[in-house]
This record gives C-alpha cells, sequence and structure tokens, in this order.
C-alpha cells in the first residue's frame, strides 16, 4: 500500500480490510474449532470463538466409524491421476490447437467449447449407462475417464491453447534451426515455459477432482470405494442425526491437500510468470 | 562456409504472390545484406533459405546443394532473430550449447565449443545467467554465441539490432562485422536500415516490392543508383530530386538551370538527382537557391533551400551564415548527378 496515507486513513483501511476478511476466515476458523469440542459446545449459545474445552478423539472416531483412510487414498490417488492426465492431454491437445495446421482446425475446437456448455447432471444418466455397459459401476473408472475426457479436460485445453498461441513463435523457429522436431519443441521448449498455465490448469484440475460429489454418488456404492465428499454426509448416528463434531474433524483432513496443492502449484505459477514475463 | 545461389526464387500466399523470381549470387564468405523498406519480402527471402518458409519455384542452393525440401536441421545454417528468441528457462551456457546437445555432442566438446564462442563475444562471466538478467546488447551476443558456436556453412541474420538503442546498435554493428572478418563464414543480414547495409556488407541487395532493384557494392550502389528508388533508398539524408526537362547540355526547372550530366533530346521530361554533399557554395556556380532552413552541425552546416520552388537539401563543409529568405548561389559537381526519367524512374545514360 501507497503511505501517502494519513497514518489515520491507515488505522481505517486496515480496520475494514480486517472485517472484510472475517467472512473469509470465520467458516474455515469454525471447522477446525468445532472438530475439536465436545458436539454440546458446538451449539452452546453465546457461540464459543475458542473452545473451553478440547476433544481430540473425534479424530480418532472418524477412522473408526468409515474406512476413512481407504477412502481418502481413494480421493488421493483419483484426483493425482486426473490432475496429471488432464495436464497431459490439455497441453498436447492446446498445443496442437495453438500451433499445428490442420484441416478445420478452428471449427474442432469449437466444437470441444460446446462441451463446456453441457451441465453435467444432463450426462449423468447416459454416462451411467455407458459405464455399466462397460461393467465399470462401482469402480473408480468413471471418476477418472469422466473428467480427463470430459469438461474439465476441454477448459483445461482452452487456458493451454490460449497460453501457447501467445508464446513467441520465434522461439519454435529457433529450436527448428538448432534441429529439433516437432515433439521435442513442445517437450523442451514450449512445456516448460507453460509453467503458469500448467500451474493453474493443475490447481483447478486437483480441486475439481478432489470436491467432486455428484459423480461419487451416482457410481460408487461401497464405502470402501468412497471418495471424501462423500464421505463426509456419512458421519451421522443411528438415527441419522449428524455428528458434527467428527463430521467436522473429517472435513478438516479433508481440507489440507487442498491447500499443500495450492502452496505448491501456485509456486509454479509465480516462477512461470516470472520465466516468461521476461522477454525473451 | 559455402555459397549460396538463388534462382528463379517465388513465393506466393494462395494467389497473392509476394517474390517475383528472385536471382541472387551469394559468393563463399562473402557478407550480403537485403535491405529494402517494410513488405518488400526481404525477410520471407530468408526465412525461405533457413528453411522456415517454404519455396513455391524456383531453386535455393547452399554449397551446390538444392535445399527446396530439407528441413532447417538439414541446411547447416544459424540464424539470429530480431527479438533474439533465447530460450528464457536456460542459462546462457544451455542456450548456446542447446544445439550441440541436441546434436548429441559430447560435454566436452559443448564446453570447449561454448567457451570459445563466449570468448570471442566477451560473454564468459553470463553463463550462468539467465536471457532474462542480461541486458539488449548481452542477449544480442548470446543470440550470435548460439549461432556461432554450431559453426554453421552460413548466418542469417534478421534484423537482429532493431530492438537496440542508437548508440548500441553502432557498437553491434562494428561487433558483427568484426566477428565476420574473423569467422569469414558467409552471412546474409536483413535489415531495412541503410545505413546498416552501407556500413556491413560487402554486397548490398536492395529489394522492393518482392523484386529486386539493384544488386552491387555500397559504394557501386551509392554512386551508380540504376534508378530512382535506389537512389532514394541508399545514403543518408537521401538524395534531391528535381522535375524538369532537359534543354541542350542544361537540365532545366522553372527559371533555373543545371548542368546535366548526359545530354539528351531537348525537351524530355526528367528528374534531377544529386546527393546533398554534391552541392557546393560558388559565386561561379549559376545555380541560385533560397535559404529555408540553416542547421548547424559544426563539422558541417545542412541547409534546406528551394531551387525553382522545389525543396532542396544541402550540406556544405562550410560554416554558412546566411538567414531563411537569403539566396545562395551554388554549383554541382557534374560527375555526381543523374537523370532518372520522370515515367519510369530509370536512370538515362547518354542518349
Amino acid at each position: 500500500m501507497k503511505s501517502d496515507l494519513s497514518p489515520r486513513m491507515k488505522v481505517a483501511v486496515y480496520g475494514l480490510m480486517l472485517v472484510l476478511l472475517i467472512p473469509f476466515v470465520f467458516p474455515t476458523w469454525w471447522m477446525v474449532t468445532s472438530s475439536v469440542k465436545p458436539i454440546s459446545d458446538i451449539f452452546a449459545f453465546p457461540p464459543e470463538i475458542i473452545p473451553s474445552r478440547f476433544d481430540f478423539s473425534t479424530y480418532r472416531q472418524a477412522f473408526e466409524l468409515q474406512p476413512f483412510a481407504q477412502q481418502y487414498w481413494n480421493s488421493a490417488y483419483i484426483a493425482a491421476i486426473v490432475t496429471c492426465g488432464t495436464l497431459l492431454f490439455s497441453a498436447m491437445a492446446g498445443y496442437a490447437f495453438a500451433r499445428i495446421d490442420f484441416p478445420f482446425a478452428n471449427a474442432l475446437f469449437m466444437v470441444l467449447l460446446v462441451g463446456l456448455l453441457i451441465p453435467s447432471e444432463v450426462t449423468i444418466v447416459p454416462l451411467f449407462q455407458i459405464f455399466l455397459g462397460w461393467d465399470m459401476i462401482n469402480t473408480h473408472w468413471p471418476l477418472i475417464l469422466v473428467p480427463v475426457f470430459g469438461a474439465p479436460s476441454v477448459f483445461a485445453t482452452f487456458v493451454m491453447r490460449q497460453f501457447f498461441i501467445a508464446l513467441p513463435k520465434e522461439l519454435e523457429e529457433a529450436a527448428r534451426v538448432d534441429g529439433l522436431g516437432r515433439f521435442k519443441i513442445f517437450w523442451t521448449i514450449a512445456l516448460p515455459l507453460a509453467k503458469p498455465a500448467l500451474g493453474a490448469v493443475a490447481i483447478f484440475t486437483f480441486l475439481h477432482s478432489w470436491n467432486l460429489y455428484l459423480e461419487p454418488i451416482v457410481f460408487l456404492s461401497s464405502p470402501e470405494k468412497f471418495t471424501l465428499p462423500q464421505a463426509l454426509t456419512q458421519f451421522t448416528d443411528a438415527y441419522g442425526g449428524a455428528m458434527w463434531n467428527i463430521q467436522l474433524a473429517a472435513a478438516t483432513m479433508t481440507a489440507i491437500p487442498v491447500l499443500i496443492v495450492f502452496v505448491i502449484a501456485q509456486r509454479q505459477f509465480v516462477e512461470g510468470l516470472a520465466h516468461t514475463g521476461l522477454k525473451g | 562456409m559455402a555459397p549460396v545461389t538463388f534462382s528463379n526464387v517465388q513465393k506466393s500466399y494462395g494467389v497473392h504472390p509476394v517474390i517475383h523470381g528472385v536471382d541472387i549470387d551469394i559468393a563463399d564468405g562473402e557478407f550480403v545484406v537485403l535491405v529494402g523498406p517494410s513488405g518488400c519480402g526481404k525477410s520471407t527471402l530468408l526465412r525461405m533459405l533457413a528453411g522456415l518458409e517454404t519455396i513455391s519455384d524456383g531453386d535455393i542452393v547452399i554449397d551446390d546443394t538444392v535445399v527446396n525440401d530439407l528441413e532447417p536441421k538439414q541446411r547447416d545454417i544459424a540464424m539470429v532473430f530480431q527479438n533474439y528468441a533465447l530460450y528464457p528457462h536456460m542459462t546462457v551456457a544451455d542456450n548456446m550449447g542447446f544445439s550441440l546437445h541436441h546434436r548429441g555432442a559430447s560435454k566436452t566438446e559443448i564446453k570447449e565449443r561454448v567457451d570459445w564462442a563466449a570468448g570471442i563475444l566477451g560473454l564468459d562471466t553470463y553463463l550462468e545467467r539467465r536471457p532474462g538478467q542480461l541486458s539488449g546488447g548481452q542477449r544480442q551476443r548470446v543470440a550470435m554465441g548460439r549461432a556461432i558456436v554450431r559453426d554453421p556453412k552460413v548466418f542469417l541474420f534478421d534484423e537482429p539490432l532493431s530492438n537496440l538503442d542508437a548508440k548500441l546498435r553502432v557498437v553491434m554493428r562494428g561487433e558483427i562485422k568484426a566477428l565476420h572478418q574473423k569467422l569469414k563464414t558467409t552471412t546474409i543480414y536483413v535489415t531495412h536500415d541503410q545505413v546498416e547495409a552501407m556500413t556491413m556488407a560487402d554486397k548490398i541487395v536492395v529489394l522492393n516490392g518482392g523484386r529486386i532493384e539493384q544488386i552491387g557494392s555500397p559504394l557501386d550502389l551509392y554512386d551508380n543508383p540504376v534508378n530512382q528508388f535506389v537512389a532514394a533508398f541508399i545514403g543518408s539524408p537521401s538524395m534531391n530530386f528535381i522535375e524538369g526537362h532537359v534543354e541542350g547540355a542544361n537540365f532545366v526547372t522553372g527559371d533555373a538551370q543545371l548542368p546535366a550530366p548526359t545530354a539528351l533530346p531537348n525537351g524530355k521530361p526528367v528528374v534531377y538527382g544529386v546527393r546533398p554533399e554534391h552541392f557546393r557554395l560558388d559565386p561561379a556556380g549559376g545555380i541560385k537557391a533560397e535559404v529555408v532552413v540553416v542547421e548547424p552541425m559544426g563539422s558541417e552546416t545542412q541547409v534546406t533551400m528551394q531551387i525553382a520552388g522545389q525543396n532542396v537539401f544541402g550540406i556544405f563543409r562550410e560554416r554558412v551564415s546566411a538567414r531563411p529568405g537569403e539566396v545562395l548561389t551554388l554549383g554541382v559537381d557534374q560527375a555526381h548527378t543523374h537523370l532518372f526519367d520522370a515515367g519510369s524512374g530509370l536512370r538515362l545514360s547518354a542518349a
């Protein structure tokens, strides 16, 4: 912030920013603190911002009530495969659309983009029938195949294409003169320079897969196959009432990998920007 | 090192021809500059030679091999691009050694070649930096280093100095020329700047609208331009053109008479060409010129004048203290004047 503000104004501006911060920070704070409260304290009035009693057994119970470690692993490996697959396909497809002259390239790209306009709720029933025919219901295949070849990948392809279009052509021409073929140019020149775009694609693809809810509840039926968002809804007592503190403990654990991925990919994102921002 | 030949080279985009049958012979080790205004096809010709553009018709020959259908990597050329095109994610050393590495050279050989090139270009202390940490001139040197490590048959330069400031351009111009004198590799250099062309070239090719206007040594083009386009393009400040007609041994415009270099039929409409430095202050010269602006430069005086209502520009070694509106009496060195056909622009020689 520029320091031409008077001290009084500064205090006012920072104060305002702190107030605006509350709606963003409070839900997370409430989730984390409630996960270590006894269930009776969660709805106490007046609400306890800082817990007065701690009960860490909720974290243990999350693993006892369900195969939570298995579900954690399910979500993690599915998101990892989806992210890697999407990065690979979208980078190659985006590069092809940006750089290779082939017949009807633009028309084909438009057709591809139409995929973004169809809501997943519309395609879920036909997809169910297709995967039923392939004997893939209650397996993780639909959760991998649908995003990698569906709308998220289309969006990723769009992002990558726009990035490669903006990459100076001379870099590739220099590489051609240096003796590289098309694939090597893609692999050793274009892809390393695409780190910012790849970082962005990685963040949103991972998040999309990690948070996927509709597809798991349609395609999966046994708890050991569940992914985390689906598993979170299953922490209920014998009467179907939510076990809030355990559920929030599970939710807290669910949020951690997202934060980790964000921190890693964000650094790539910024580093990549720093490289390509300097005109070659 | 290799000779290069363009024979009847043509290029069209769809039905639009942009290069109309170009013939150029470039000797082994020659420094040739392709020069012309934007859109004249000079960069396209260079890119066709590099293999970055296809050839619609004709042949390009490098060292006795027709290269029309060869990939850039098979042509053994190295190119320096206008915006350098250095790989931003690699260090200077990696940029320079990239093509060698790709061709499977050993690490020691790459290091040897990169160190050799860095030594020639004064880049020894920058080898571990990234291109983004270098100044414009240093990046230009890295781009040249990347070209010379390969020891190619031909160097191609595509307007390499146009992103540099004026001062650095002069320095780099000298460096490129010195490099050529050291390596003696055939070099083809594209620029729109006629000063670069004049100062660097063994041979200049002047292009306009996809056609060659003239090929020759710098001073040959300067002294004997074949047409008005070349006369105007080569030389800075450019040649003065005065419209008029021939009468006996004189060129006549309005009430002024200038000595004509060649005898032509009376009354023929022509354009008289004379370079600014070929005017001289001469009370017996007989050419009356009204002063418009006087610009003293110290070493010389530049004067904008009017002869029979037409603006001309003169450069005098003497100091001229005339004021605007005053009339100077000038002479010209007849041997350095030209007559051009008023219609075609071609230079007219003695009838």
